[in-house]
């Protein structure tokens, strides 16, 4: 860290612009949050980077953490821009990737169509040898036709080898072999083994996992090495670190090897930033809501820990079984339904929002760049809830005409007026985001009422009072940087990797405690040689250990945490005591049947140096100081009221308000119901006390 | 303000109960103690109105939903409406709050076989029942005179198990200890019952707490109101899509591999789809009958497809549904006749019918796909751990080109939907066999324009003595059907390679010993093809001999391959 100040940046590189947020801590405690945003530069992603650090008018020689977010790994998948990839894979089933599941989601369509494998049967071959499902080799590897098999791929193009062996979850000896002896045969050559991405069960899924690893891996190679070569060229001493969809970074080392794991990790960040903030202003229990402008996401934080999973599906629609991506993503549910999905009436008179979305462009109605269909957006802003006179903070002049026209044309469709047209689609927009927000809760056994809605993004102030209401949730936080959140989120970010190994092990038998002590070490032992590669200290590291449960033959787990050090025979009881607890709140009821651990589950963090926020200053300014105006605000259900306006750029610490009101900043507006109160906190955060007015 | 039953709440009231069943049906797939539930996803769950019409299109395999009103519909008949009594008269034959209900009997609303067990539970607004949760599982064992309570040697009902002809399962929210008791004591794998049934259970309570959540929310009246409202718009997009239909009617016969013929008349109006299956054999002398109201899922399932595939299915959907069949008919059996292998008969019939529309819309639909279920039971004593182990799989096969493209390879059937295959890696550690092959059928067979997709070579190898094989394959002698000038698909069938060299086929088995060094191969049809072979893509021909999907041999005798590309040049 330098001596006189401290300087953290993150980036973020999507599809249309790439963000950038600073954070410069002086030596005298003082903080200075700074954002800048610049056009993303495809194909050359890093030179937008470069582009947004000029911009911001930051120093890359000063830079003492520079986290990094991409799209680049989900932008190659979804556009079939990856590397010419080939699969090498155990004798009799090179056909798995092809047959996939066998499942037909569009399950009345006679007509389905499957989707295509990322590697075609040609380049797909075989090699004799076999391990057992217990690790034991049953037959020896054999790699007498491993040159010849290279010798082709030469001769197709092949850019990325994929290797995935059956049963190399239990023991990847041939696995490695097989890797080694292709780095001897053909040098320089991506490639990808599955245990380097996943220890658990499912030859499809780790199948595909590590071929579509294999696909974005020299992309990823490249766009990394120009991105970390054009920062040290400036004059950036470390390197940078990367955002993972484990809500963690990791090292560009780390990201080379392994690039799928960056597939989802914008999402991530903002789940991570809403875990972080709610361990700052004390609230361990949050359901984080990010609504953007095509989706919403919504993941569940309990006890300060966001939930992890492996069953991630590219993709995946209600029309396409999609591609499986069996890597730690922070478990979160995301639904086609932003503040530029349009709204839509079908030739039954019924209204829909989304999952079709006005995007960047055209984009809603009121940006008066084309857009012709009534979008959530203009119907938030007929309703009042939207500033006409202060859109986008007054940056863009709003299409009221168009709007008009648009709403009016559905509201002919339904038979109704052009106000019962606008409440209905913020009434249909809220409900889907209600659902989409129980499938994390109440579906997973979570009551919202013991939970904080933590809403970003540039929609989420403007819904999150409307959805606490219908979810019986107490309180609602707005984070200061909730505009930015998600790159906020990247600062506060630890070097995660999750260590998820499949392994059955009895409860009830007698060694229980012993195999679980010498497993949970030997993964430990695994993270640490892995960052001691990489110059992290193991002083640095800690863990955190979680084991999958089931009852004995059931298949899906419930994880449970697990304490450190040596597992004791009586912990094992309290373990599945805790087991038989977590399931029957999740499921209902308990069963009087063996106990099966199914999985283990390590964290393991390194810190990177935290921020202590900055708490902002009193000037004695009180609310009223802050009233802009005051106008009619249509509530939908909750009715018509004159509402007061507030600048959200003067709110202090301290001051308080009441709803009805309005809260207008620069990237979103708050709406606060009648009958809910409001107060800013010492970092200038809003919190609003939702009243439940029905019993 | 809006009136109660404004459009938006009537809408937003529809979409969450949609969202019930999805919660339902992944809280039971968790739980679920057995593969052929949480892997295979042989099950449903839905919720319907106070009588028992669905109320949406519920989750899972359409075939199993399509099991829940019929049950509900059961319970309401046998128990009778009582329910304005229900909270001053707690009977045994008066349904009550807190009641779960449990059907399998497929001649009194069970429907399909009694391995399909349908669990229901009432939900009452204060004293008024508004709704049902439901849902449908396959059990591993319900007694009956061989493991997995299926025989292919049965001739009736009472050889495959246990039946339940609507009873009540749970009374208060608890078990009825003596009936939990009997189902206990009627099977051989007790444990897996008990956790499926606690699956099934903890489902109905997901769905019975969103319905409580919106009834509070927008009241009991509101909710009714919805339901009906929503049925009368699945009823209004079906008959749309009969209006777009030319009005016609036909008939299509077709030989079984078993040399009966089967036959249907299908009469298509803009108010009604007829589905005539009057003259059909009589009822079958084992265990390939389809009750009644199995007949009318396979009717069910191919109208849905041909109207509207995608959105909204719930009883109003089926009402322009018209289905004809005559008692003492293998569509409509008669008591005591028995059904375990029921599903054969319903693919049969369901491809029938698609057939029938098919050969009249030929740019519609596609052309035949393997056309079985592939049922499969193998079972046995594990080697590694001593325990009872048993398989319960369908299986994969091809599809049929259509006008659209080639057809899919490894697909279950149309009877299927959200089925998935066992991974290989998970077979191995719970059953203790090895998966010696997991691929797809390279045999020739199904060429076209637009070529049926492969259908699959499994191996399994057994590790232990004493173990037994199962199945009742059919399309194993009369092949998938192919469309405007394409070629048959090829067969369904399984391949014993006994550890002694011996080589064994089969088709219909029941309880064949196997023992260590096995091999049980499976193989099942490649689909049919669309269009004559001589006109497909010279490109796409290219592509299926470089992935090995022909061989050269082929391509030119079939596809005149060679001879094109010279004409092409010349």
């Amino acid at each position: 860290m330098s001596l006189n100040h401290t300087l953290r940046i993150a980036t973020d590189v999507g599809g249309t612009f790439t963000d950038l947020v600073f954070l410069r801590t002086g030596t005298d405690g003082t903080q200075r949050i700074g954002t800048a945003k610049s056009d993303s530069t495809p194909p050359d992603f890093e030179q937008g980077v470069m582009d947004v650090i000029v911009q911001a008018e930051v120093d890359a020689a000063e830079f003492d953490f520079f986290a990094h977010g991409t799209t680049v790994i989900i932008n190659a998948l979804t556009e079939r821009k990856g590397a010419k990839t080939a699969l090498i894979t155990t004798e009799g089933f090179r056909d798995v990737l092809e047959i996939a599941r066998g499942n037909r989601p569009d399950f009345f369509n006679l007509d389905y169509r499957k989707p295509e494998p990322f590697v075609p049967r040609y380049l797909r071959r075989e090699v004799p040898g076999r391990i057992s499902y217990k690790g034991r080799e049953m037959k020896p590897l054999d790699l007498s036709g491993l040159p010849l098999i290279l010798n082709d791929f030469k001769a197709e193009g092949v850019e990325a080898v994929a290797v995935c062996f059956i049963n190399a979850y239990a023991d990847p000896a041939h696995e490695i072999a097989t890797v080694d002896r292709i780095k001897e045969l053909w040098p320089g050559i991506a490639v990808v083994a599955s245990h380097q991405i996943s220890r658990e069960w499912r030859e499809y899924e780790r199948t595909n996992t590590t071929v579509l690893s294999a696909y974005v891996k020299p992309t990823a190679r490249h766009y990394l090495d120009r991105l970390t070569k054009r920062l040290a060229d400036d004059g950036m001493k470390g390197t940078p670190y990367i955002m993972q969809s484990n809500g963690g970074v990791d090292t560009v080392a780390g990201a080379r090897e392994i690039p799928i794991t960056m597939v989802e990790s914008g999402p991530a960040s903002g789940v991570w930033g809403a875990a972080a903030l709610g361990g700052i202003i004390g609230e361990p229990n949050v359901i984080a809501l990010d609504i953007g402008g095509t989706t919403a996401k919504c993941s569940l934080i309990a006890d300060g820990r966001i939930q992890i999973n492996t069953n991630y599906m590219v993709e995946r629609t209600p029309t396409s079984a999609g591609y499986p991506v069996m890597v730690p993503v922070v478990d979160l549910v995301e639904i086609g339904n932003g503040g530029g999905s349009i709204a839509w009436v079908d030739e039954f008179r019924k209204l829909h929002v989304g999952p079709r979305s006005a995007g960047a462009m055209p984009g809603p109605v009121s940006y008066g760049k084309g857009g012709t269909e009534a979008t959530t957006t203009d119907a938030n802003l007929a309703l009042g809830r939207i500033n006409a006179d202060y859109f986008c903070g007054g940056t863009i002049t709003t299409n009221i005409d168009g709007v008009h026209q648009a709403l009016d044309r559905l509201a002919s469709q339904l038979a109704c007026d052009r106000r019962q047209a606008a409440r209905g689609i913020v009434r249909i927009a809220n409900n889907n985001m209600v659902n989409a927000i129980k499938l994390v809760s109440v579906n997973r056994g979570h009551d919202p009422r013991d939970f904080t809605l933590v809403a970003f993004g540039g929609g989420g102030a403007m819904h999150a009072c409307s959805l606490a209401k219908e979810l019986s949730i107490r309180k609602v936080v707005i984070p200061k940087q909730s505009a930015v959140f998600s790159a906020w989120g990247m600062l506060m970010c630890d070097i995660r990797r999750d260590f998820i190994l499949t392994r059955i092990v009895d409860m009830t038998s007698e060694n229980a405690s012993r195999t679980l002590t010498d497993i949970l070490l030997g993964l430990e032992k695994r993270a640490l040689t892995e960052y001691k590669a990489e110059d992290i200290d193991a002083a640095r590291v800690g863990f955190t250990r979680f084991g999958r449960f089931r009852y004995q033959n059931q298949e899906h787990s419930v994880e449970v945490r697990m304490p450190d050090g040596d597992i004791s025979p009586a912990l094992i009881a309290s373990i599945c005591d805790a087991f038989h607890e977590d399931y029957e709140r999740e499921y209902t009821y308990r069963l009087d049947a063996p106990v099966e651990l199914v999985g283990f589950h390590l964290v393991a963090t390194a810190e990177v140096g935290k921020i202590d926020p900055e708490r902002l200053a009193q000037t004695g300014k009180t609310m009223a100081d802050a009233e802009k105006s005051r106008r009619e605000l249509d509530f939908a259900e909750d009715g018509v009221h004159e509402s007061v306006v507030y600048n959200g750029d003067l709110l202090e610490p301290g001051m308080t308000f009441a709803g009805p009101a309005v809260i207008e900043e620069s990237g979103t507006t708050v709406v606060v119901l009648p009958g809910m109160n409001g107060r800013v906190d010492e970092f200038g955060n809003i919190h609003i006390q939702t009243v439940t007015q029905r019993g | 303000m809006d009136s109660k039953y404004d459009h938006i709440t009537t809408e937003i009231i529809q979409s969450s109960v949609q969202a019930a069943a999805d919660e339902m049906f992944a809280a039971m797939r968790r739980t679920a103690m057995s593969a052929i539930i949480y892997e295979v996803l042989d099950m449903g769950t839905g919720i319907t109105d106070a009588h028992g019409e669905l109320a949406g299109s519920g989750a899972g395999i359409p075939t199993f939903v399509g099991m829940l009103d019929k049950a509900v519909r059961r319970i309401r008949s046998r128990f009778g409406s009582t329910d304005q009594n229900a909270s001053s008269q707690p009977h045994y034959h008066v349904i009550n709050p807190g009641d779960v209900f449990a059907v399998n009997d497929p001649y009194q609303g069970g429907v399909t076989h009694l391995n399909d067990i349908i669990l229901a539970r009432p939900v009452f607004a204060g004293s008024r029942m508004v709704a049902w949760t439901a849902n449908a599982a396959h059990w591993n064992d319900v007694g009956g005179c061989m493991p997995g309570s299926m025989s292919t040697d049965a001739t009736d009902i009472f050889q495959e198990g246990l039946t339940l002809p609507a009873i009540k399962l749970f009374r208060n929210d608890r078990p009825v200890s003596s009936v939990m008791d009997l189902l206990a004591a009627n099977s051989r794998m007790p444990d897996f019952l008990f956790g499926d049934l606690w699956a099934g259970v903890a489902a109905l309570r997901v769905g019975e707490r969103r319905i409580h959540e919106l009834i509070s929310r927008y009241g009991a009246d509101a909710f009714t109101h919805a339901l009906e409202k929503y049925q009368e718009y699945g009823e209004q997009v079906s008959l749309k899509a009969l209006s777009g239909l030319p009005p016609d009617r036909f008939a299509m016969k077709e030989e079984q591999d078993n040399g009966q013929v089967f036959e249907v008349t299908v009469t298509i109006t803009p108010e009604k789809f007829e589905v005539d299956l009057r003259h059909n054999p009589p009822q079958d002398s084992g265990p390939y009958n389809l009750s009644l109201d199995g007949t009318t899922v396979a009717a069910q399932m191919v109208f849905k497809s041909v109207t509207s595939p995608q959105g909204v299915c719930n009883g109003g959907t089926f009402r322009p549904l018209r289905v004809l069949t005559r008692p003492g008919t293998i569509f409509e059996p008669l008591h005591p006749a028995a059904m375990g292998f029921y599903y054969e008969t319903r693919i049969r019939l369901l491809d029938l019918i698609w057939k029938a529309l098919a050969t009249r819309m030929p740019d519609r639909l596609p052309a035949g796909h393997f056309g079985s279920i592939c049922g499969t039971m193998i079972g046995g004593i594990h080697p590694d751990t001593g325990r009872q182990y048993s398989v319960i799989e369908p299986e994969m096969g091809g599809w049929g080109g259509s006008s659209r493209g080639d057809g899919n390879g490894a697909q279950f059937s149309a009877c299927h939907g959200e089925t998935y295959n066992c991974p290989a890696e998970i077979t191995e550690m719970r059953n203790g066999i090895v998966v010696r092959q997991y691929a797809l059928n390279p045999e020739p067979g199904g060429d076209g324009q637009h070529r049926g997709g492969r259908g699959v070579v499994i191996d399994y190898q057994i590790r232990s003595p004493e173990a037994w094989l199962t199945a009742a394959y059919t399309r194993a002698s009369v092949p998938p059907w192919p469309l405007r000038g394409g070629e048959h698909g090829t067969a369904n069938r399984i391949c014993i390679l006994r550890h002694d060299g011996g080589i064994e086929h089969h088709t219909q088995i029941t309880g064949l010993p196997l023992t260590t060094g096995d091999v049980v191969r499976i193989i099942t049809a490649n689909g049919a093809g669309w269009g004559s072979p001589r006109r497909r893509d010279p490109g796409k021909i290219a592509d299926d001999l470089r992935d090995g999907y022909v061989t050269p041999d082929h391509a030119g005798h079939v596809y005149g391959y060679e001879s094109r590309l010279l004409s092409e040049k010349l």
